[in-house]
């Protein structure tokens, strides 16, 4: 999920040309406050890893689709 | 019996495909979360009051709408706590029926939790799993412990590594394998998704959650049995997930649909900690995308997710049924904790001095009227939280062991309490 001021940057069209992942989004909700994005991320797990990484340091946070918190 | 299966499928919440009954949570199409179907035309064929009325005080007297194929191989005691009628609360808040559906008392490990670990691990032995886990700060972690103790199931906790000691020793007691993983819970619950899918383990709050969050619907079935085959007017229910909330609605719905009880309009309202609300926040603005708290500042750990899974659907739920949701201070919450203990004897977690903040401020403002029928789900005991009252609820009068000392220590008290004998009589 991405913060407001992220909203007007391309950041999946960055993300596949920076690395060699192939992108797909399967659920998405954008609003004027905050964008939720289910994306699948297909490649080499130290490729997503390092995609993860990218997109955390953008100020993504980032979850992996099995798990949302569902616990204390 | 009808030889239709009840539980028939897993279904997504959100495009409605169905899937079989495995390991798995998510719809492979959309990621939406996969929960358990039933077959809704045999189950009335076969269920009646009557017969709910004859089987043992535990919550697998519900069992044609619980997921698991055959009886219960874990924790087969849990559940049908007591549903209390709460007078002298109720005359505290100003309202004219109240119960307090007291889950401080759950078996085994005194919270509700026992009652979704008891699905997800009765699930996970049908399914042929030997390694139950979860990630967990707290009462999740001290019920699998337990009740995959029980069951002779091995397990494994994760948990932050900076986790108190207090809360780490009412798991290890039991056997379980602790795993203090180093950073925040957000990359615990991370490791976990990497670990269930690696080693093929059981994860009751990953791939076995279809099962696990249908175990809170046994909550609400009591509490509608425990009124008389009724359900309440507003059901007031504490906010980590938003999953017992939908449940709770869910196990009223389902009662209708099925038959044993008419349908009459109800609300649920959700409870939340100030320092950790996206759910009530994201409901009084009026939205349903709920925005992240990404540091929870509360004594209420048991209800601080800053991303709470289930808290869209709880949003709908409640705008669906006219519920509202409300969040309290750390302040109200020691006092809704000393409030019902005081008034009714019961020693509630944090989450329960939320919910019962919370209930009084939803009176007040009139978005529950004085006059319905009204519940408070307690979730856990007090005893798992104690350090949130530390010093908060005053200390013992010392003396010598001086029977003039105690005269003169309880004089001033000693003409109200005369009063009060006089009242009585």
């Amino acid at each position: 999920m991405y913060p407001a001021r992220l909203i007007q940057r391309p950041v999946i069209h960055e993300l596949s040309k920076n690395f060699a992942l192939v992108t797909n989004v399967r659920q998405a909700s954008v609003t004027e406050e905050i964008g939720l994005v289910s994306l699948e991320l297909d490649g080499e797990r130290e490729e997503i890893k390092r995609a993860i990484a990218w997109l955390e340091e953008l100020g993504i946070k980032v979850e992996p689709v099995e798990i949302q918190t569902i616990e204390g | 019996m009808s030889d239709r299966p009840f539980f028939s499928n897993l279904k997504c919440r959100e495009c409605g495909r169905l899937y079989p009954k495995e390991a798995i949570h998510i719809c492979e199409f959309d990621f939406g979360p996969l929960e358990a179907a039933y077959d809704y035309d045999a189950i009335s064929a076969s269920i009646s009051r009557a017969a709910i009325e004859s089987r043992p005080k535990s919550m697998w007297r519900y069992r044609e709408l619980l997921p698991i194929d055959g009886a219960p191989t874990v924790g087969a005691q849990v559940g049908f706590t007591p549903l209390v009628k709460a007078d002298r609360l109720a005359a505290r808040l100003g309202v004219k029926e109240l119960y307090v559906k007291n889950d401080t008392v759950n078996y085994p490990t005194l919270s509700f939790k026992d009652r979704v670990v008891y699905v997800a691990l009765s699930r996970a032995c049908e399914l042929g799993f030997k390694v139950v886990a979860c990630a967990s700060t707290g009462n999740l972690a001290n019920s699998v412990a337990a009740n995959a103790a029980a069951a002779g199931l091995t397990s494994y906790v994760l948990i932050p590594s900076d986790l108190e000691r207090s809360k780490v020793v009412n798991s290890l007691v039991y056997g379980t394998n602790v795993i203090g993983i180093e950073g925040p819970y957000d990359q615990v619950n991370r490791l976990c998704s990497e670990i269930a899918g690696k080693y093929g383990w059981g994860f009751v709050n990953v791939n076995l959650r279809p099962y696990y969050a249908e175990g809170s619907k046994s909550m609400g079935f009591e509490i509608v049995e425990q009124l008389g085959w009724k359900t309440p007017r507003h059901t007031v229910i504490p906010m980590a997930s938003g999953s017992l909330l939908t449940k709770i609605h869910k196990a009223y719905t389902e009662f209708a649909k099925v038959g044993i009880i008419d349908a009459e309009p109800f609300s649920v309202h959700g409870a939340q900690a100030a320092g950790c609300s996206p759910i009530s926040t994201a409901l009084k603005k009026g939205t349903d995308i709920v925005k992240p708290v990404p540091n929870p500042q509360t004594i209420v750990k048991s209800l601080a997710i800053g991303t709470p899974a289930d808290g869209y659907y709880a949003i709908r739920t409640m705008k669906e049924t006219g519920g509202s949701a409300e969040d309290c201070t750390d302040e109200e919450v020691i006092e809704g904790i000393k409030l019902l203990a005081e008034t009714e004897g019961i020693f509630s977690e944090t989450a329960g001095g939320t919910t019962v903040a919370c209930a009084r401020k939803l009176i007040d403002s009139g978005k529950i009227p004085r006059d319905e029928s009204i519940v408070l789900c307690i979730t856990g005991h007090g005893l798992k939280t104690q350090e949130a009252i530390h010093e908060k609820c005053g200390a013992p009068r010392v003396i010598k062991p001086s029977l003039r000392e105690f005269d003169a220590l309880v004089a001033g008290e000693l003409a109200d309490l005369a009063k009060l004998e006089t009242a009585t009589v």
